[in-house]
């Protein structure tokens, strides 16, 4: 126990690059689910066809192969390409850059099927008397779509989330130091790994209470005059 | 005008302190998960024996270090990248990895020894070994002494050294094999590591331990490699060596010249 108090600033400064990464891979997450559920359901072929790929490569690669090949890969390709071209000597790409964007794409996936399937449960009808009232599309998004859609993705949303948070733990193999990173560092440094892993675990699972509760809140606020029966 | 050449001779001057300072700078790839080696002070600073002889070869080459942390499994893949210039991260010199880098002389090389329970009831020989679970780092040289040394053991994997003092301890493991120094400091002298001791002498083999511990550097590097190995000679002489490794170790940890490969302690 002492001993996480003393390397409670290792602990501290692994968390919040955790809660960064996590937060920003999110909003990357949020923008790819976005436009991947647009394409899915839009009724250009070419759409259809890049927003399924995105989403079958993407969820058929493991995170972790994917997070390899970007940052060493990735690396060793800008390596070559500004050697050949002799544009550049050595252009690094961070850690942190390379995480959060490989798992905002990889959940931008996930998000993708989880706006396609709360827009597609919106009944049709209640889009069709906005379009035959007249009213535009964008106001038919924001008072029609929006609100029905955020009701419905939530179940999946709250999902994707935590695995996101979780996930951000694979950037420790890149060495990133994120919690895990940190963790198992100071673990390994003082000879006892077990201790440090706990605390780890403990961390991550306040993180997961939090956004648990924030979520519910969000759940609760777009239910607002629903009957649950 | 007289804005524009003062303007344009401080752009010149700043890319050429930039480019001087370029060329002088060396980031160095490193652990800071082995101790004694290297790990992690409660503060985040790093310290240990490889840490302070990468500073003290910098100091002696005059040169400007950033030690980049680097997880282990990448270490080769990010020099290539060339995350860094060279690592300092207790890298044994074998002839497969030779294939992927270069390396400097070696800096040090301690022998590796069996380590099991005070009353295991069986030999460290090849045939008392015979059917018992022996835990090794993946990928580490000891992997292949082992599967060289004991085919009839079962040779059991891990990522971490410290994985396998784990399981040796949970009893999931009979014996393990790895580098002396690391069992004696990291496990032996420790309190659950009081009822396990060495079995058998050291074992010292130049196909799989290879000449010792050296510093990597990218293929082709022969102008780092050498005055990086320059520096270990120039550290050695001066004394600086011996001060750093009285710090952590008991006895001189360098091994016999480069010379004799092969001696025995």
């Amino acid at each position: 126990m002492d001993l996480i108090l003393e390397y409670r600033s290792q602990l501290v400064a692994g968390t919040i690059m955790t809660i960064q990464l996590a937060l920003v891979s999110l909003v990357i997450s949020l923008i790819f689910g976005l436009l991947g559920a647009w394409g899915k359901l839009s009724s250009s072929r070419a759409a259809l066809r890049l927003a399924g790929a995105y989403t079958t490569i993407v969820r058929g690669v493991p995170d972790l192969v994917l997070i390899l090949l970007v940052f060493f890969g990735g690396q060793v390709t800008i390596n070559a390409v500004g050697a050949a071209t002799g544009l550049w000597d050595y252009v690094e790409i961070s850690k942190f850059v390379a995480g959060a964007a490989t798992i905002g794409v990889i959940f931008g996936a996930y998000f993708t099927e989880t706006f396609r399937g709360a827009i597609m449960a919106i009944p049709r009808g209640q889009i069709e008397a906005g379009i035959s009232c007249g009213m535009p599309k964008q106001l038919i998004f924001c008072h029609i779509i929006w609100p029905q859609m955020v009701r419905y993705a939530i179940p999946g949303f709250t999902n994707n989330w935590l695995v996101q948070l979780k996930t951000t733990a694979l950037v420790s193999v890149i060495g990133l130091q994120d919690l895990v990173y940190n963790a198992f560092t100071a673990g390994r440094s003082t000879g006892q790994l077990f201790t440090f892993m706990a605390a780890a675990f403990v961390i991550y699972l306040v993180l997961t209470a939090i956004s648990d509760l924030a979520l519910r809140a969000l759940d609760r606020r777009y239910s607002r005059g629903v009957v649950r029966t | 005008m007289i804005r524009r050449t003062f303007l344009a001779s401080v752009a010149a001057l700043a890319t050429l302190s930039g480019a001087a300072f370029a060329a002088d700078a060396l980031r160095i790839g490193v652990e800071g998960a082995y101790p004694p080696f290297s790990f992690k002070g409660s503060d985040g600073t790093l310290s240990g024996f490889d840490i302070e002889i990468a500073n003290a070869l910098c100091a002696q080459m005059q040169r400007d270090c950033t030690l980049v942390e680097q997880e282990w499994d990448g270490m080769i893949p990010a020099l290539k990248a060339r995350k860094f210039d060279a690592i300092v991260a207790s890298m044994s010199i074998t002839e497969e990895r030779k294939r992927q880098i270069d390396f400097s002389e070696k800096y040090y090389k301690t022998p590796a020894r069996v380590v099991a329970s005070k009353d295991a009831g069986f030999e460290g020989t090849v045939e008392g070994l015979a059917g018992k679970r022996i835990g090794v780092q993946r990928g580490a040289t000891h992997q292949c002494y082992a599967e060289k040394t004991f085919p009839d053991a079962e040779i059991v994997l891990y990522s971490t050294q410290e994985e396998v003092f784990r399981d040796l301890i949970l009893g999931r493991i009979d014996a393990q094999l790895s580098d002396r120094l690391i069992a004696q400091e990291s496990f032996l002298s420790t309190d659950e590591g009081a009822d396990y001791g060495f079995l058998g002498g050291d074992h010292l083999d130049v196909e799989c331990y290879g000449e010792g511990v050296g510093i990597a550097v990218r293929k082709g590097d022969e102008e780092l490699r050498d005055a990086l190995s320059a520096a270990i000679t120039a550290i050695r002489e001066n004394g600086t060596y011996a001060e750093i490794n009285a710090k952590y170790f008991p006895f001189d940890i360098y091994g016999e010249r480069p010379a004799s490969a092969d001696a025995t302690n």
